[in-house]
């Protein structure tokens, strides 16, 4: 009876192991620039994530009519940190332009160092930029 | 306790069984790294990160400021050891330069596309279908501004157990007219493996 009990327990144990790996965090952090208005904003979902790369500048400028973005990104780490973002672009109206065509970049900052990612518009119609950053075990 | 055995047993074939199925599923375009040769997003993030940087140049403001040139494409050049489509890879910075809207696109590079255009016009002309006066006549083709060349190459280093692969995508925009390079970049991608000890 025992040895049903372990059995029981080890059973339940690697129910829960596997219960916990399959609810990975697929969220991240999110940088919504809007050059129209001025504003930006920060949108944190990720703990772990936000703890480890943190947003530490944003600017904008156009060129040859089309909006650029320049976020500068920071690690708190001592050890090197790798990480995926993607700059997408929405018009005035606030509608996606061929996101399909935007796709997560691989991006490796070493221990406390500060990487500049940049992100151009991919039509003159692009508007307000959306940086989303997620950690690289996300991408499967 | 027979029971509870009989029930171990069954339950123990059915996860054995379970993880014999081949599982199909689809995934994220933009995955992780799996092997050391190209891959499908290293192409799409090559490709975007061309386009970006020739929408931004300072050599093309002046030609985008005020007209919208007429480019080519050369199909890009593979000078790696490994197969891949450039014919794709070419299509997808033709596809992402026309959505940008700051540039016309001819198809004159593209194998036979020149005999095919001619040939078209003829076969209209000679069947005897169409109205002679709104016949399409030849000679009246959009003239080129620039063009545009590519290619891909390849180092690869191998050390014992591990492999360091190293790709180059090199790009150049030219004007037609003056033969100058108006822009050119190159994206470069490093990965590295290793492989285990026990196994393949």
């Amino acid at each position: 009876m025992q040895t049903l009990e372990r059995l029981a327990i080890a059973a339940a144990l690697a129910a829960g192991l596997i219960g916990l790996s399959g609810c990975a965090d697929t969220a991240g952090t999110v940088v919504t620039i809007d050059p129209l208005t001025g504003s930006t904003l920060i949108h944190e979902d990720n703990t772990r994530l936000s703890r480890r790369v943190q947003v530490r500048g944003i600017n904008y400028d156009t060129v040859n009519g089309l909006q650029r973005a320049h976020i500068t990104l920071g690690s708190t780490r001592h050890g090197r940190v790798r990480v995926d973002y993607r700059i997408c672009w929405f018009d005035a109206n606030g509608m996606e332009i061929d996101g399909d065509t935007k796709t997560y970049r691989a991006l490796i900052i070493e221990g406390r160092d500060t990487v500049t990612v940049t992100g151009v518009a991919n039509s003159p119609a692009g508007v307000t930029a959306k940086l989303r950053v997620r950690e690289t075990s996300q991408s499967e | 306790m027979k029971s509870t055995l009989t029930a171990l047993s069954a339950l123990t074939f059915a996860l054995l069984l379970a993880g014999c199925a081949t599982t199909v599923q689809e995934v994220p375009l933009d995955r992780a790294a799996a092997t050391t040769k190209l891959e499908p997003q290293d192409v799409r993030r090559t490709v975007e990160k061309m386009v970006e940087s020739l929408l931004v140049a300072p050599g093309v403001r002046e030609f985008v400021s005020d007209r919208r040139p007429v480019l080519d494409i050369e199909p890009m050049k593979n000078r790696s050891t490994q197969h891949i489509d450039m014919l794709s890879i070419t299509d997808s910075v033709r596809m992402q330069l026309l959505r940008s809207g700051l540039f016309r696109f001819v198809d004159r590079s593209a194998a036979g596309t020149v005999g095919t255009d001619i040939a078209r016009i003829d076969q209209e002309n000679q069947l005897g279908l169409v109205d002679a006066s709104k016949a399409v006549k030849a000679g009246q083709q959009t003239a080129l501004d620039m063009y545009l060349t590519g290619t891909l190459s390849e180092i690869k280093n191998v050390a014992g157990r591990s492999v360091d692969q190293y790709y180059k995508f090199s790009m150049i925009l030219k004007d037609l007219k003056t033969g100058e390079i108006v822009w050119a970049d190159e994206k470069e991608i490093r990965k590295a493996s290793t492989r285990p000890v026990f196994g393949m």
